[in-house]
């Protein structure tokens, strides 16, 4: 068994590793940049403490490189050298068209869907078809949510969706502990 | 920025007291093998070392972060109550051991079936229910890897017939911890086969699929067999959804427990049972993710659980931005006591104590060596002014000089590359000497 801070030390080294590569000459970056550059270099440590095992994690990569992205070069200073990029390789091809995530969709409300399922047709207004719709619907916005997910079907999503969730929770306690403990220094 | 902190002090709380309420149960990444517990035990050590030598500090200041923060530290650590629920759960199993009145523990070799070749059937005809149940056991006896087990299983298990293998073997996963009460149990299991089909019966029938409370052991046996026995009847149902067919049937003919069962009334193609077999593992990992996301044990049904889940999702994403945002505006004044706080981070599996900075002597009561201190320092000085800043002595650095910026990530590195560069060495003080040696020749 691994230690129990194993996740949250490569996380760590990671993280630092990335800042350290994208530190910019200019000493003084504007706090959006700043902020941005924290952000990106936490979010490929997190994905890249998976190793590319998990699907989530090789299409976080894949779109922090794209070609289209504005911060391409940030992601790739932040990688590093191609020699170290393995996991990358194995991204499948599709994943490379999946656009950036959409934050906040609004999760349709039942009454709505029911609504609409009972003006369509009436025969479509059982319950195990609404029950359908509405897990479908969410299904839908679940992968809106999870980097990579529109190429994952229903029991990969959960898996990926449990992954995704235990790498967040170490990513966000990571910085909250980082976070308030220069807070309390700062106040000494 | 109010309004996120008050949002995330609640979270924490809310946190909190899932922990307190699932200690023992270990959700994985499907490949891995990080678990919640870990991360419990993970954050509430990590919080520790940051937050208790402030403790007498830090509760001064009244803020509400602060004081949700220490709450978590001080919540119980996760592995005293699942030892305790071990205990307990070792005494029913001992109980239930009773009951049957024979203690020959023939199932060495199914187990060891069982881990060879998962889609054997085993050698022994047993109740499912109670076979189910007894994975039960053994997954919430706490420090079992139940996801993985079924994960590696489902693998092996795709499409074909062996769902009740799947439980088997999750029976008897290879946890030492628990490969005692798991044989106990898979031995209980073999001989109670008549009474089980009775006790299952009993059981009442409740919604399709229901949610096994954490809370008491006592109240686990009931959710379990509850779960179980609605576990079953899903199984043969063949769908979790809240829809009116959904009426269970009373009594299962016990078939060949080899093969997935097929519903009474139901076609037994193969289609109907590779899409069985696949909901079944669905919710399969909807269980797992019900008990990774907080608050979500009340909640029945696919839909409102998918709901949850997507404002967890959201919830988490939004709190890294505004923690990203919150470490931007980090004021590099104090970055070489960052440093040493994240070293500490850092060095804490390994046992090794950070040498604080001089100047954090009242805040750290714990071991440090102010000589250490110094020489860290100018070790950082010297770093930084070998990769090309304009640094001036560490007195100034401390002072807060404006020109510094955002360079502080570079102090980080620095910082860590020493750490990392050495990170073998037995002494940290002995290691750092010669570094410092060198640089600043």
């Amino acid at each position: 068994m691994r230690s129990p801070f194993s996740l949250k030390q490569e996380f760590l080294k990671k993280w630092i590793l990335g800042l350290q590569r994208c530190r910019s000459s200019k000493k003084n970056m504007s706090i959006f940049e700043r902020k941005k550059v924290i952000k990106l270099s936490a979010d490929v440590a997190v994905a890249s403490a998976r190793k590319g095992i998990t699907c989530w994690s090789r299409a976080l990569i894949a779109d922090a490189v794209k070609e289209g992205n504005a911060d391409k070069h940030l992601a790739e200073k932040i990688l590093g050298p191609a020699s170290e990029r393995q996991p990358t390789e194995k991204v499948p091809v599709g994943a490379m068209a999946y656009n950036k995530r959409i934050r906040s969709k609004k999760i349709p409300k039942r009454g709505s869907v029911i609504r609409r399922t009972i003006k369509c047709a009436p025969q479509a207004a059982r319950p195990s078809s609404i029950v359908k719709r509405l897990v479908g619907k969410r299904r839908q916005i679940l992968r809106s949510l999870i980097p990579g997910g529109e190429f994952m079907n229903g029991v990969s999503l959960i898996e990926e969706t449990l992954d995704y969730i235990i790498s967040l929770r170490a990513q966000v306690d990571v910085m909250r502990s980082l976070a308030s403990a220069s807070k309390l220094v700062n106040l000494n | 920025m109010e309004k996120d902190k008050a949002f995330m002090s609640e979270e924490l709380k809310n946190r909190t007291t899932t922990r307190q309420q699932q200690p023992a149960w270990n959700p994985c990444g499907f490949m891995t093998e990080m678990s919640a517990n870990e991360l419990n035990c993970g954050t509430e050590q990590v919080g520790n070392y940051f937050f208790n030598p402030n403790w007498d500090n830090s509760m001064d200041q009244s803020d509400p972060f602060e004081s949700a923060l220490s709450s978590m530290v001080s919540s119980p650590a996760a592995s005293n109550v699942g030892s305790g629920e071990n205990v307990m759960m070792r005494e029913l199993i001992g109980r239930l051991g009773n009951i049957c009145n024979s203690k020959d523990i023939i199932t060495n070799s199914t187990n060891v079936s069982c881990y060879s070749t998962p889609l054997n059937s085993p050698p022994f005809s047993t109740d499912p229910g109670f076979a189910e149940r007894a994975a039960r056991f053994s997954c919430f006896g706490g420090l079992n890897d139940p996801l993985r087990d079924s994960l590696k299983l489902s693998g092996h298990v795709n499409g074909s017939q062996t769902i009740n293998n799947s439980t088997l073997s999750r029976s008897s996963s290879p946890e030492n911890a628990e490969s005692g009460v798991s044989k106990e149990e898979s031995s209980v299991s073999e001989q109670l086969p008549g009474g089980n089909t009775k006790k299952r019966k009993s059981i009442p029938r409740g919604k399709a699929k229901e949610t096994p409370s954490p809370a008491t052991v006592d109240a686990k046996v009931a959710a379990e067999n509850n779960d179980e026995s609605n576990a079953k009847r899903s199984k043969q149902n063949g769908t979790v959804k809240a829809s009116n067919k959904e009426d269970s049937k009373p009594a299962e003919p016990p078939k060949d427990y080899i093969h997935v069962r097929a519903r009474r009334g139901q076609a037994t193609d193969s289609h109907s049972l590779a899409e069985r077999v696949r909901r079944e593992k669905i919710s399969e990992r909807m269980k797992f993710l019900q008990d990774l996301v907080p608050g979500c044990n009340k909640v029945t049904g696919k839909a409102v659980m998918l709901d949850e889940i997507i404002n967890y999702v959201q919830s988490l994403q939004r709190q890294v931005e505004f923690l990203s945002m919150k470490l931007s505006t980090v004021n590099p004044r104090m970055d070489v006591n960052m440093e040493t706080l994240l070293s500490k981070d850092m060095f804490q599996s390994r046992g090794l104590l950070p040498h604080t900075v001089y100047s954090m002597e009242p805040t750290f009561p714990f071991g440090y060596q102010p000589q250490q201190g110094l020489a860290l320092n100018n070790g950082i000085a010297n770093t930084t002014s070998q990769q090309g800043f304009q640094l001036p002595q560490v007195n100034g650095f401390i002072d807060g000089n404006p020109q510094v910026g955002s360079i502080w990530e570079d102090d980080l590195q620095s910082i860590v590359q020493m750490g990392f560069g050495q990170n073998q060495a037995q002494c940290y003080q002995g290691s750092i000497a010669p570094g410092q040696v060198k640089i600043e020749l």
